[in-house]
C-alpha cells in the first residue's frame, strides 16, 4: 500500500462551537492506482485530504486520532521538517481553482522553478529551463515565451495544466487532485482529465481524485470512496459501484445524474439538507433523508459491512439496497 | 486607473492625527462560519435587518460599552460642567503657579495658578462642542454633495472629484494655519467652520461611492424601471444604504476632528485664551515641562481618552455594520 | 504605461492650480501682506502704497497669482519681506525635512511591517491584542501630545536625549523627532500589514506554496509578505507627502528649523510669498509622490496594466 489512512478523525473549533469534519475515515491508495473520495461539499474529503497532505489549517482544525501511513511512516508522527520534504516531493496536490492558488505576483516560471531550487537545490537557471520543460510536458504551447507569464495572462485550463506541471515536478509517489476540473468548462474538463489520468499512468503514480461528479469518475477511477458528514459510506471497485450501489446514499447520487435514456422523466434528488456537522444525527447520519431508514438506523451507527473481499458499505440494510 | 485609493481614509491622517482605516479589533475573520471546514457549507441564515443586527452586537461588544459610556459622560461634564468641578477655569491666582496636587485641588494648578482639574474639566465643552458640530457639517454638506454627484455623475461628478483632489492635496495642518490665523473671532466657528471646508471631501467620496454601489443594485433598477422618481429613488432606496458607511467614517472622524482642533489651539490658531480648550492648555504648560508635567498630563490625557473613545466607537458601529467594509 | 503617465501629469495640473490658487487666495485676501512688513508697527499710508507698488499688490488677485506662477517656473519663488530669497529658505529647510520624512518612513518600513507581519501571523494571540491595543491609542493621541510626552520622558527624566534639536539637525539628532512624525502612519503600516497579512494567509496561492513543501520563512516572504506588502507600499509612498506637511507640529515641538518652522514662522509674519512658495512645493511633492505610487503599484501587482 502507497498510502493507507486509518481511522482519521479532524474536527473544527468555531465560535459556534465543534464541527466533526473527519469520524474515522479509512482508505487506501496502490502505486498506480486511481481513488475516487466521492460526497457532497461538507463531507469531509477535503478536510481528509488536507490531513494527509499537511496542509490543514490548525487551528481552527484537529487532528483528534488515526493515522496516515505513507511509505511505512505515519505521517502523522513526523517533525513539521520532515513532513516538508515530503510534500510536494513525494507527494503533490492539485487544487482547484488556479487561478486563485497560483501566486498572482509571481511568474509561472518561479513559481514551476521554485520546486527544484527548494526540493533539489538547483540553480535559478537550471530551474528555469526544467520550467520550460515541464510546461512542455502539460502540452502549454510556446512554453519558452510563456514561462515569463503570470498566471492571469492564461487560460482556465491553461492554468489548471500549470498546477498538474507543478505537481508532476518531482514525480512524486501519490497525487491529491481536489476537485482538478470543477472551475473549468466542460470541453477543457475532459481535455485536463485525459492529460491527468494520461501522466498517472506514464509515472505510475497513485491518484486521489476528490469529486463530486460521477461522471468524471467512471472514466478514470479505479476504486470509489463514497463520503458522507466525515465516513466512509461505500467503498468498492468502480464498475461494482456503478452495477449495484450498496449504500441508499450512493444510490441516490447516481439516481441523480441526468441521463439520456431517461429524458423526459423527473430527476431524482436526494431529500432534505447535507447534516450539519454540529450536530451529526445520531445512529446513521444518512437516516434522516434515508428511504430505507428504521428504527435501529437512529440509534445504531452502522460499521463498514464487508459486502465482498473488496467492497464495503456502512448500511444496515446493504443486501437490500445491493437488491434494489 | 488602478482602483486603489487611501486618500479617504487619510483626509485627516496627513496632520498626524487617524483617518478611519482598518481601527478594527477585526477577529471576525477568524470567527467567520465556517463549521464544516474548507470545503463546508454554512448554516442557513435568517434574514435580519441591518439594524437590529448591528444594535445586537454592538450591545455584546465590550469596546463598544467602555467608548460609549466613556462619551456618555464627555457629554454630561460638556453639558453640566460645575457638577463635578466647583470652581470658575478662569479664575487663576498667580501665587499658586506650577503648583502640584493639594486637597481641593486634585490636578495641581497650571503655569498661571489657574486650576488644572477645572481646566480640564470645562475643556470637554470646547472639544465635544468643535467635534459634534463639525462632523454635523461634514457629514451633511459631504453626503449632499457626495450624493448628488454619484447619482447625476457625468460632469458634475468630475468637476466635484477634481475639487476633492485639491483639497486632499492641501495639507490639514497647514490650510489651518494658513485661514485661521488672520481670523481674530474667538468663538469656536472659525474652527468648525475650517474643519468642515476641509473635512467634507472625505465623506463625499464615501457617499459618492455607496450611491454608486446602491445605484447598481437590481432592485434600484428595477425601481428606475418601474418610474420612480429621482427623489423617490435617493429617499427610498439609496440612502438607506449609504447611511452606514458615512455613520462610521463621521464617528471615526469626530474623534479625529476633536484631535485637530486640539493641535490647531497647540499651534496657537485654533481657540485663543481665555477660550478654555486642551489644546491651547497643553500649549500653555509646555514650557513649564520641567517643573509642572501635571498641568501637561492631565489635559493630555483627557484629550487622548476622549479621541481614543470615538474611534473606538465608530470602530465597533463599523464591524457591527459592515464587516466587509474593512 | 507612457500614456498613462501623460494622462496622470495632465489630470495633476488642475489640481495643481485649484491647491495653489486656493492657499494663494487664502494668504492674500484673508491676510493683510503689508501689515506683516512694518514689523509692529502700523505702516503709515505712503509707505503702504509704495511697497503694494513695488511687491504687484495692487493688480486684481488672478493677475498676482498669474505672475506668481510664471515666475515659480523660471524657478524664482520670490523674496520674503525681509530680503531673504525663497529659494534661500528653502535650500535651508528643506533638506532637514527631508531628513526628518526619511527617518519617519524607515520607522514605518522596519518597525511597522515588522510588527504588522508579526500580529498577522499571530492573531488572536496575547502579542496581537497587545500591539493591536498600542497602535489604536497611538492612533488616538495627537501627534504634538505624543512629541510632549516622549520629550519630556527621554528629553528631561531620563535624559537620554537632547530635548531639543540643533540648527544642523543631524541624522541622530532627528531620531527621536522622526519617531514622532512617523507614529500615526506607524500604526496605520502596522494595521494595514497586519490586515493584509492575515488575509492572505488564509489564501489558495499560500496553501499552494506550503503545499509545495516551501520552508516557512520561504512561504512568508516570498509569497505571503510579497503579495500582502503591495497595499502597504502604496500607503508609505502616499505618506511622504503626508508627512512632509504634517511635519509642521512635529518640528515645532523640537525646535527644528525645517519646512514646518519656516512656513509657521511665514504664517505669523503673514510673509506671502515664504508661505505659498513652500506651500507650492509641498503641494507638488505631494502629487508627484502619489503618482509615483500608482506606478510603483503596476509594477507590484501584474495584473495591473495601464490603459
Amino acid at each position: 500500500m502507497l498510502l493507507e489512512v486509518r481511522d482519521l478523525h479532524v474536527e473544527f473549533h468555531t465560535r459556534d462551537g465543534v464541527a466533526q469534519a473527519v469520524n474515522g475515515v479509512s482508505y487506501g491508495v496502490e502505486a498506480g492506482e486511481t481513488l475516487a473520495v466521492l460526497g457532497e461539499s461538507g463531507s469531509g474529503k477535503s478536510v481528509t485530504a488536507q490531513a494527509v497532505m499537511g496542509i490543514l489549517d490548525m487551528p481552527p482544525g484537529r487532528i483528534t486520532g488515526g493515522e496516515v501511513v505513507f511509505r511505512g511512516r505515519d505521517l502523522l508522527r513526523l517533525k513539521e521538517d520532515e513532513r516538508r520534504r515530503i510534500r510536494g516531493a513525494e507527494m503533490a496536490m492539485i487544487f482547484q481553482d488556479a487561478l486563485s492558488s497560483l501566486n498572482p505576483v509571481l511568474s509561472v516560471g518561479d513559481q514551476l522553478g521554485e520546486m527544484f531550487t527548494v526540493h533539489r537545490g538547483m540553480s535559478r537557471k537550471d530551474a528555469r529551463a526544467k520550467a520550460v520543460e515541464l510546461m512542455d510536458r502539460v502540452r502549454i504551447p510556446a512554453a519558452r515565451e510563456r514561462v515569463r507569464q503570470y498566471p492571469h495572462q492564461f487560460s482556465g485550463g491553461m492554468r489548471q495544466r500549470i498546477m498538474i506541471a507543478m505537481a508532476l515536478a518531482l514525480e512524486p509517489a501519490l497525487i491529491i487532485a481536489d476537485e482538478p476540473t470543477t472551475a473549468l468548462d466542460v470541453t477543457v474538463q475532459a481535455q485536463v482529465m485525459e492529460l491527468l489520468a494520461e501522466l498517472q499512468r506514464e509515472y505510475r503514480m497513485g491518484l486521489i481524485l476528490i469529486t463530486h461528479d460521477l461522471g468524471v469518475v467512471a472514466d478514470v477511477a479505479d476504486r470509489i470512496a463514497v463520503m458522507y458528514a466525515g465516513r466512509i459510506v461505500e467503498s468498492a471497485p468502480v464498475h461494482d459501484i456503478y452495477k449495484a450501489p450498496a449504500h441508499p446514499y450512493t444510490r441516490g447520487l447516481l439516481d441523480s445524474i441526468p441521463r439520456l435514456d431517461q429524458k423526459g422523466r423527473e430527476l431524482y434528488a436526494i431529500k432534505g439538507l447535507p447534516p450539519n456537522l454540529m450536530h451529526i444525527p445520531p445512529g446513521c447520519a444518512f437516516h434522516p433523508r434515508c428511504p430505507l431508514a428504521r428504527d435501529v438506523c437512529r440509534t445504531h451507527e452502522p460499521p463498514l459491512y464487508e459486502v465482498s473481499g473488496t467492497r464495503g458499505s456502512a448500511c444496515h440494510f446493504w443486501t437490500e439496497c445491493l437488491n434494489g | 486607473m488602478p482602483d486603489h485609493h487611501y486618500e479617504p481614509e487619510r483626509a485627516i491622517a496627513g496632520t498626524g492625527m487617524g483617518g478611519t482605516m482598518d481601527l478594527g479589533v477585526d477577529e471576525a475573520e477568524t470567527l467567520e462560519k465556517r463549521p464544516e471546514g474548507p470545503d463546508g457549507t454554512g448554516p442557513q441564515e435568517r434574514p435580519r435587518s441591518l439594524w437590529s443586527d448591528a444594535w445586537r452586537d454592538l450591545r455584546r461588544n465590550p469596546v463598544f460599552i467602555v467608548s460609549a459610556l466613556i462619551i456618555l459622560f464627555l457629554v454630561f461634564i460638556s453639558l453640566w460642567p460645575s457638577a463635578i468641578a466647583s470652581g470658575s477655569p478662569l479664575a487663576c491666582d498667580l501665587s499658586k503657579a506650577q503648583q502640584g496636587s493639594r486637597s481641593g485641588h486634585p490636578f495641581g494648578f497650571d503655569g498661571q495658578g489657574c486650576d488644572v482639574y477645572t481646566r480640564t474639566v470645562y475643556g470637554a465643552r470646547t472639544s465635544v462642542a468643535v467635534g459634534v458640530l463639525a462632523t454635523l457639517g461634514v457629514a451633511v454638506l459631504g453626503s449632499v454633495l457626495g450624493a448628488l454627484a454619484g447619482f447625476f455623475g457625468g460632469f458634475w461628478d468630475s468637476v466635484l472629484s477634481r475639487i476633492t483632489d485639491v483639497f486632499f492635496a492641501i495639507p490639514v495642518v497647514l490650510g489651518g494655519l494658513v485661514l485661521l490665523s488672520v481670523i481674530t473671532s474667538n468663538t469656536i466657528w472659525p474652527v468648525i467652520g475650517f474643519i468642515v471646508l476641509l473635512g467634507w471631501p472625505q465623506i463625499s467620496r464615501i457617499a459618492r461611492g455607496a450611491v454608486i454601489t446602491a445605484k447598481q443594485n437590481d432592485y434600484v433598477q428595477a425601481a428606475r424601471a418601474l418610474g420612480a422618481s429621482n427623489s423617490r429613488l435617493v429617499l427610498r432606496h439609496i440612502a438607506p444604504n449609504a447611511v452606514a458607511p458615512v455613520i462610521v467614517v463621521a464617528t471615526i472622524a469626530l474623534g479625529t476632528y476633536i484631535a485637530l482642533e486640539a493641535t490647531l489651539s497647540y499651534l496657537g490658531v485654533g481657540l485663543k485664551p481665555p477660550s478654555v480648550s486642551w489644546g491651547i492648555d497643553i500649549s500653555a504648560a509646555s514650557p513649564y515641562i520641567r517643573n509642572a508635567p501635571h498641568a501637561l498630563l492631565w489635559p493630555s490625557g483627557a484629550l487622548a481618552i476622549t479621541v481614543l473613545a470615538f474611534i473606538m466607537l465608530g470602530d465597533a458601529v463599523r464591524d457591527a455594520l459592515d464587516p466587509k467594509l474593512r | 504605461m507612457g500614456r498613462y503617465v501623460v494622462r496622470r501629469l495632465l489630470q495633476m495640473i488642475p489640481v495643481f492650480v485649484g491647491a495653489t490658487l486656493l492657499i494663494f487666495l487664502m494668504v492674500n485676501v484673508m491676510g493683510d501682506p503689508i501689515a506683516g512688513l512694518c514689523g509692529e508697527r502700523q505702516c503709515d499710508p505712503a509707505t503702504a502704497a509704495r511697497l503694494e507698488r513695488e511687491f504687484g499688490l495692487d493688480e486684481p488677485v488672478w493677475q498676482q497669482y498669474l505672475t506668481y506662477m510664471g515666475n515659480v517656473f523660471t524657478g524664482d519663488f520670490g523674496t520674503a519681506f525681509n530680503g531673504q530669497e525663497v529659494t534661500e529658505l528653502m535650500s535651508t529647510a528643506f533638506p532637514v525635512t527631508i531628513r526628518l520624512t526619511l527617518i519617519a518612513i524607515l520607522f514605518e518600513i522596519v518597525i511597522g511591517v515588522a510588527l504588522g507581519v508579526v500580529t498577522g501571523l499571530r492573531r488572536g494571540r496575547p502579542v496581537d491584542t497587545g500591539v493591536l491595543l498600542i497602535t489604536l491609542v497611538v492612533i488616538s493621541v495627537p501627534t504634538f501630545v505624543t512629541g510632549l510626552l516622549l520629550q519630556l520622558l527621554l528629553g528631561v527624566k531620563w535624559g537620554w536625549i537632547r530635548p531639543s534639536v540643533s540648527s544642523e539637525a543631524t541624522f541622530d539628532e532627528l531620531v527621536l523627532p522622526g519617531l514622532v512624525l512617523a507614529s500615526v502612519s506607524l500604526a496605520y503600516v502596522t494595521r494595514l500589514t497586519r490586515t493584509s497579512i492575515a488575509e492572505n494567509r488564509r489564501s489558495d496561492y499560500v496553501r499552494t506554496a506550503v503545499a509545495k513543501g516551501l520552508p516557512r520563512h520561504r512561504v512568508v516572504v516570498r509569497h505571503l509578505l510579497r503579495n500582502s506588502l503591495i497595499p502597504v507600499v502604496t500607503f508609505i509612498g502616499a505618506d511622504i507627502g503626508f508627512l512632509m506637511g504634517g511635519a509642521i507640529v512635529t518640528e515645532r515641538i523640537f525646535n527644528i528649523h525645517g519646512v514646518g518652522y519656516q512656513l509657521y514662522q511665514g504664517i505669523l509674519r503673514q510673509n506671502t510669498q515664504t508661505v505659498v512658495g513652500f506651500v507650492t512645493v509641498l503641494v507638488l511633492v505631494f502629487l508627484v509622490a502619489n503618482l509615483v505610487v500608482d506606478l510603483l503599484y503596476a509594477v507590484l501587482d501584474p495584473r495591473i496594466r495601464y490603459a
